[in-house]
């Protein structure tokens, strides 16, 4: 027992006159190189700072009754939180924002995977296609959504000329607050299913050829080999897309603004749409700054959820 | 190219004829639009000589001019190179779809960007960006005789609208009637209902006057033929589709966007008049507007009513104008008749004034002044209306211009002027000053939506009333 004691004694007190020459040399090196990363990195912890400042501005407005008209600014705690979730409008708006971002994501999660699925394949028409179905994603989101205000025209629009070629009758689309919110993501699912089907593609392509071969010699069918090989092989990919996809369409302004400004009515009255309303059009800034926090913090929790379901899909797949 | 059916004469006689007298007509137009031009360019220069205002003082500045893409930004820009020819300071107009102006105006104001120098507004908007020191006041241009022509004759504006882009900004409140000049008028605009004469004629309907025959008439004609919307009115969720039909035909039910109670200002929109008005308006958009009515600005109103698409419109009455202007498709078929009423109650219109202010944050605002003085001077005014773009002039000189006069009594115009003195006899500024306008009719233009498409009247206009009131 003793000895083990003034072992142990030794070893510590060589350790720490170890730490101690080696933490000397440190300093001195450290204070040589110090000046040089400080120097390399101030940019980067500037612009990262500017950043941040911007954003605690924002949580720091959202504390303030800031209003256009109003002589003086005052501190008001989170009596704008408060006066938001009172409202039945505020709920609508969470509603819309993870109805939209929720299903636009899923259905593009769906679509991807089978536009590249078809991708992969050999059919001469599908490598035509590949460089053509990712033009939706070169397009300026204003633009997207004029466009398919245009055509959504339940009159005059050419959607529901093509729906009458079908024999389908006349469609509200954007017009009508029961069928808004689905135009809505039919045109978030047009313009983002392509990015989706990239991201997958490069997921199908990375597949070893041999695991394929294998489950092919031990009698797997078509089905099978993509349910049980090439489907858990490639969810890590999906997962990733959906991570950036989801962040996007939480936070989905223009193409809403754009069509429908989040009526008719409420309907499609998504957080950000109504926190620019409020701020720029009803001019009531610190209320507006607690809408866009609030879905800062959507976006957040949203985020960490599909990330850690990417870690979880990845461990298991690995 | 021919459109619509074609008259007796024209289908007897040989097409080239037609056409070279077709071409001949729309050249001697050109020819008489360009003399006036001239003749006011001339006489606009020639006023520039006899003003003692060094017009070259700001020479070599550069500032933007920003407005909405709207036809009396058209009849300005076409006479721009005269402005940077007179003063040497050149002019890039920026000009917005409507709805995009008026949040990007928001946004450079309030953000103090100096880059738009003149803007474009109307009182509404200038109630709001006024108290946050967001516009110039333009007393002190308009009194400064190095600064100000003494042909410029401010007075000259009707008094009405001189009148109500001055007020008073009090503890953050407007107080209207005295005070700074915030803005100078430059077009306005008065609410009206017009019609395709053509398209009531063929399935024999009588211009209705009130809503609830106005639901009468649109059932007929949407018996008669499914494929056109009989009413065209403003919808989306934006303060500028009540402005138009809502508050002129609410005002004559008696409804008031604010009233005084107790002492205090109060919303009056969840009054038993507001009840009336609001189940009657809602009824006849449902009968009568079309399907896309909640997407619907003013753009698609004036679509409908050119194309023949729509068969009336409730809106500002220069679109039933600029689609009556010979060689448009529906030149001579629009007529005008005054907005819709209350059953047994007189008409009401609210007015909408086209103006120039300055940006307070602007760094060259002595250029700013001279171009707007400039623009709203008597020969450009005259210059723009005839040209058939900027037609309800401000000016009391132009409505006493012969060639306005005479260009606006055109048989293509049908009852124009007539109507337009009719209305302007009762037209007046609907909305109660406040600041806050933005904010509350925006929450009415959002109700309306919300009634339109089956919300309870009772309970919706108690929902607003209530938001309105939370946000006071």
């Amino acid at each position: 027992m003793d000895f083990q004691r003034s072992d142990a004694i030794v070893t510590l007190q060589s350790s720490t006159g170890q730490l101690a020459s080696s933490k000397d040399e440190a300093v001195t090196v450290e204070s040589r190189l110090d000046w040089w990363s400080i120097a390399a990195l101030a940019p980067a912890i500037t612009i990262l700072l500017g950043f941040l400042l911007l954003f605690f501005y924002g949580v720091f407005q959202s504390l303030t009754d800031l209003k256009f008209g109003r002589p003086q600014v005052h501190f008001i705690g989170l009596d704008n939180y408060a006066a938001l979730i009172k409202t039945g409008d505020f709920w609508n708006s969470v509603r819309a924002t993870l109805v939209y971002a929720g299903s636009a994501v899923l259905a593009q999660a769906v679509f991807g995977l089978v536009l590249a699925k078809l991708f992969a394949t050999e059919v001469i028409l599908a490598r035509v296609m590949r460089p053509v179905i990712l033009l939706p994603l070169v397009l300026p989101p204003m633009s997207v959504a004029l466009m398919w205000t245009t055509m959504m025209d339940p009159q005059n629009g050419i959607m529901n000329y093509l729906l009458s070629l079908a024999g389908i009758g006349r469609f509200a689309w954007i017009s009508d607050p029961n069928t808004a919110m689905f135009s809505l993501v039919v045109i978030d699912v047009w313009t983002y299913t392509p990015f989706f089907a990239l991201i997958t593609f490069a997921g199908l392509q990375g597949i070893n050829e041999e695991v394929r071969e294998a489950a092919r010699v031990n009698g797997a069918k078509a089905w099978a080999t993509f349910w049980h090989i090439e489907l858990p092989l490639i969810a890590p990919y999906i997962l990733i897309a959906a991570v950036f996809r989801l962040i996007e369409s939480l936070n989905q302004f223009d193409i809403i603004f754009g069509t429908t400004q989040g009526g008719p009515g409420n309907s499609t009255s998504v957080l950000s749409v109504r926190a620019y309303i409020t701020a720029f059009q009803n001019l009531a800034f610190g209320r507006g700054a607690a809408l866009m926090v609030v879905n800062w913090m959507i976006v957040l929790i949203g985020t960490v959820a599909m990330v850690k379901l990417w870690r979880f899909v990845r461990q298991r797949v690995s | 190219m021919v459109y619509g059916p074609k008259s007796l004469s024209e289908g007897i006689m040989p097409r080239k004829v037609a056409a070279s007298r077709g071409h001949s007509a729309s050249f001697t137009r050109r020819v008489l639009i360009c003399s006036a031009l001239l003749t006011g360019t001339a006489a606009a220069l020639n006023q520039a000589k006899a003003d003692d205002v060094n017009w070259r003082q700001f020479e070599g500045t550069s500032i933007v001019w920003a407005y909405d893409i709207h036809p009396y930004a058209d009849a300005v820009a076409a006479q721009l190179p005269e402005f940077e020819k007179l003063t040497g300071i050149k002019v890039t107009p920026e000009l917005y779809p409507d709805d995009a102006y008026w949040n990007k105006l928001t946004i450079q104001l309030s953000t103090k960007s100096p880059s738009w120098d003149v803007v474009g507004t109307g009182i509404q908007p200038a109630w709001d960006l006024a108290p946050g020191q967001l516009l110039e006041p333009l007393d002190r241009y308009l009194s400064d005789p190095k600064l100000t022509a003494v042909g410029y004759d401010y007075k000259d504006f009707f008094p009405a609208l001189r009148d109500a882009l001055t007020w008073k900004v009090k503890e953050g409140q407007i107080e209207p009637g005295s005070g700074q000049v915030w803005a100078v008028p430059h077009g306005f605009e008065n609410i009206q209902l017009f019609y395709r004469k053509d398209i009531l004629d063929k399935y024999g309907l009588k211009v209705p006057t009130t809503p609830p025959e106005m639901s009468a008439a649109c059932e007929k004609l949407k018996a008669a033929d499914p494929a056109i919307t009989p009413l065209g009115v403003r919808g989306v969720r934006f303060w500028s589709s009540i402005h138009t039909a809502a508050i002129s035909i609410a005002k004559s039910y008696g409804v008031h966007d604010f009233i005084v109670k107790d002492g205090k200002l109060d919303t009056g929109l969840d009054s038993p008049e507001s009840m009336a008005f609001h189940t009657d308006y809602v009824d006849m958009i449902k009968k009568c507007a079309a399907p896309s009515f909640a997407n619907d600005n003013w753009y698609q109103v004036v679509d409908g009513i050119n194309s023949g698409r729509t068969a009336m419109a409730i809106d500002s009455n220069m679109f039933g104008f600029w689609n009556d202007v010979a060689g448009k498709p529906a030149s001579g078929k629009i007529a005008f008749a005054p907005p819709l009423h209350a059953p047994n109650k007189d008409f009401e219109s609210n007015i909408w004034i086209w103006s120039l202010a300055i940006n307070a944050a602007s760094r060259k605002k002595g250029a700013a002044w001279l171009f707007i003085q400039w623009a709203t001077s008597k020969q450009v005014e005259l210059n723009g209306a005839v040209a058939g773009k900027l037609v309800n002039s401000p000016r009391a000189s132009t409505w006493s211009d012969k060639a306005w006069l005479e260009y606006a009594a055109k048989p293509e115009f049908s009852n124009f002027v007539d109507t337009f003195k009719t209305v302007q006899d009762r037209a007046q500024l609907a909305f109660t000053a406040r600041v806050g306008f933005a904010e509350a009719m925006n929450a009415w233009a959002v109700a309306m939506q919300k009634m339109v498409n089956g919300a309870d009247v009772k309970a919706t206009l108690a929902d607003l009333a209530s938001e309105i009131r939370s946000s006071m």
